[in-house]
């Protein structure tokens, strides 16, 4: 494995999701975009058996990969070689029952509790609401899988000390069984939160950061966060995208940069250090 | 009757959503399905002029199955559109650009939201108030549909407690009287109309859906009126050779409509691909106020489908997507 020397945040964010897929294990991909391919990057390189499902009741398949844009469920591509074919209830039930060890997930904005928010920025209703898609499959995802990996941008504006919306749920107020008393299954919840420069963790159902890029300083992650989160005694280091990582993503999975966002921030090795050109 | 030994003896209700629901009445769908379901092998082929314009009524709730962008019943959409139905609730689940186009075309003013494309024409169209939205999942919607089609009054479900979405929905939580524990409900949805478009179909509206889809049999069993769309209609002897195939059974239709590419621009799996220029088209057209000529072009322009991919697809096209799709395996019977 050799370390890249050129990569974008949405890249870095999706090799460190793609190390975390484990063999044996199910996931739940939301939607296509960087939750699909950081588990598809993952079984290509490190974890062969791990088995997916989407929303349309797609379980395991061998997708005949690039998609075309866009079609990354119903389609014929995204459906191939799999081992079951069903709907979407066959997603949510399968969920339901517990067969979904992690759901991987993005989302519009995050809170310390790990509350999700698709639906509106502002407040909901109001004229200066801004609103957005709605949760989708991310609320089964987040109330039934045991584990969810969330992906977002690390930004002030997404990091809040309380979502404008809760659409999906994560430890809600954060109280001891505040998810059972609404009626959501027990031990289930949120694991961690992946940005494109830290990953968290949960302590009491707060979010604590446990690792950082090489590029970015703690403080410049706590400047990108609304609140201050909790802090991990020791704050790792994670490694940087690898070249083979880089080129799965580029020539096999996000052929036409659609998820990778290659217009966004770019990390660059200077010949000593890495170095975060700003946009 | 004995006395139950269980956690709670009464249902308890410990919270609800606030939000408007299309009415649950599982009696009033039974006398309905007793009324004007046909129970004889009737042929119900017609075209989708006449199939919108007889079981597609202003203000009904609509349940379109999958997506513009996949197997969508986009003719009939685009014929619902051309007639210019009024104030359709929709039910927005699993959509990307369906809610934004119907509501930009004018037909539709409520939607149940699972999730669509929230362009700024349809953010503006919500905060003036032309577009009312309730907030649900796409699981929660298919759940929903599911219940309608059991011919249910509710569901529960472990998923949607806790959330803001709950407090704009017609949910509720209630102590489960068998565990004790708390448990969420959500109101059966039975449509006034479902439209699907499924790979093939007899006449008499026996239907089958190759691949995956969204709620394609629970939308058809829960929706009071139903028209199919069909890529390839069959004989019903191919029906009865594989019966296993049949995904709808005949006596939930009412309409049957011939329409080979009747998905385009989207992708029907195993027959022909998406056009991608036409999909970005139509993505531009909700995310700007470019919605009028994408719709003069692609629906006021032409009197039908059969016109629309005479004048604007063509057989090279056609042959085209077609070969594109290159996988066909699962797709036949």
């Amino acid at each position: 494995m050799t370390r890249a020397d050129a990569f974008n945040d949405r890249e870095v964010m999706m090799c460190t999701v793609a190390r975390m897929v484990e063999d044996g294990r199910t996931y739940w991909a939301a939607g296509g975009g960087t939750p699909l391919y950081s588990i598809l990057l993952g079984k290509r390189l490190y974890a062969p058996e791990a088995q997916y499902v989407t929303e349309d009741g797609v379980i395991a398949p061998e997708p005949m990969l690039p998609y075309e844009p866009m079609m990354t469920m119903v389609a014929s591509r995204a459906a191939y070689r799999a081992l079951s074919w069903g709907t979407m209830n066959t997603a949510g039930i399968h969920a339901q029952l517990g067969f979904m060890d992690y759901g991987v997930l993005n989302t519009l904005q995050v809170d310390q509790h790990g509350n999700i928010n698709s639906t509106c920025l502002g407040e909901y209703g109001s004229d200066t609401a801004r609103r957005f898609g709605g949760p989708g499959g991310a609320d089964t995802i987040a109330a039934c899988c045991w584990r969810t990996i969330l992906m977002t941008d690390q930004d002030r504006r997404k990091f809040v000390r309380q979502v404008d919306f809760i659409s999906s749920p994560g430890f809600l107020d954060g109280t001891v069984g505040a998810r059972e008393r609404a009626g959501l299954p027990r031990d289930t919840g949120p694991w961690r939160v992946v940005t494109p420069w830290a990953m968290y963790d949960y302590e009491e159902r707060r979010l604590r950061l446990i690792a950082r890029v090489p590029w970015v300083t703690v403080q410049e992650i706590l400047d990108e966060c609304e609140w201050k989160p909790l802090l991990a005694p020791e704050i790792a280091v994670l490694e940087p995208p690898t070249e083979e990582e880089l080129l799965i993503l580029r020539s096999e999975l996000d052929v036409r940069g659609q998820t990778t966002d290659a217009a966004g921030g770019w990390v660059t090795w200077d010949g000593e250090k890495y170095v975060r050109q700003v946009v | 009757m004995t006395t139950a030994a269980t956690p709670a003896a009464s249902i308890e209700l410990l919270a609800e959503g606030q939000g408007a629901y299309h009415p649950v009445d599982p009696d009033g769908f039974r006398a309905w399905v007793r009324d004007n379901k046909t129970r004889s092998l009737t042929s119900k082929l017609m075209t989708a002029e006449e199939a919108v314009r007889r079981f597609v009524s202003d203000g009904d709730y609509l349940a379109y199955d999958c997506n513009y962008l996949m197997r969508g019943p986009n003719l009939l959409m685009h014929e619902i559109i051309r007639q210019k139905k009024q104030k359709l609730w929709l039910a927005g689940k699993f959509t990307y650009v369906d809610v934004a186009l119907l509501v930009a075309a004018g037909v539709a003013n409520r939607a149940d939201c699972g999730f669509f494309l929230a362009t700024p024409p349809l953010q503006h169209a919500i905060r003036e108030g032309r577009l009312e939205v309730f907030e649900y999942s796409n699981v929660v919607m298919t759940i929903r549909l599911q219940a309608g089609a059991m011919g249910l009054p509710f569901m529960p479900v472990r998923s949607f407690g806790g959330t803001q979405g709950f407090d704009h929905s017609g949910a509720k939580l209630i102590r489960d009287p068998y565990t004790g524990q708390p448990i969420t409900l959500i109101p059966a949805l039975n449509p006034d109309v479902a439209i699907i478009h499924v790979h093939q179909a007899d006449k008499y509206g026996n239907a089958r859906v190759f691949g995956t889809g969204v709620a394609h049999a629970e939308s058809a069993m829960a929706s009071r009126k139903v028209i199919i769309s069909a890529e390839e209609i069959i004989d019903t002897e191919e029906i009865r050779r594989d019966p296993g195939r049949t995904s709808i059974p005949f006596y939930a239709v009412d309409a049957v409509v011939e329409a080979p590419f009747g998905t385009y621009p989207g992708n029907c799996p195993g027959v022909y691909a998406s056009d991608p220029a036409v999909v970005f088209e139509v993505f531009r057209a909700i995310s700007s106020n470019a919605v009028n000529d994408y719709l003069d072009k692609w629906v006021y322009g032409v009197s039908s489908h059969e016109e629309l991919l005479e004048r604007h697809v063509g057989e090279a096209k056609m042959r085209e997507l077609r070969e594109r799709e290159v996988i066909r395996e699962g797709y036949r019977a």
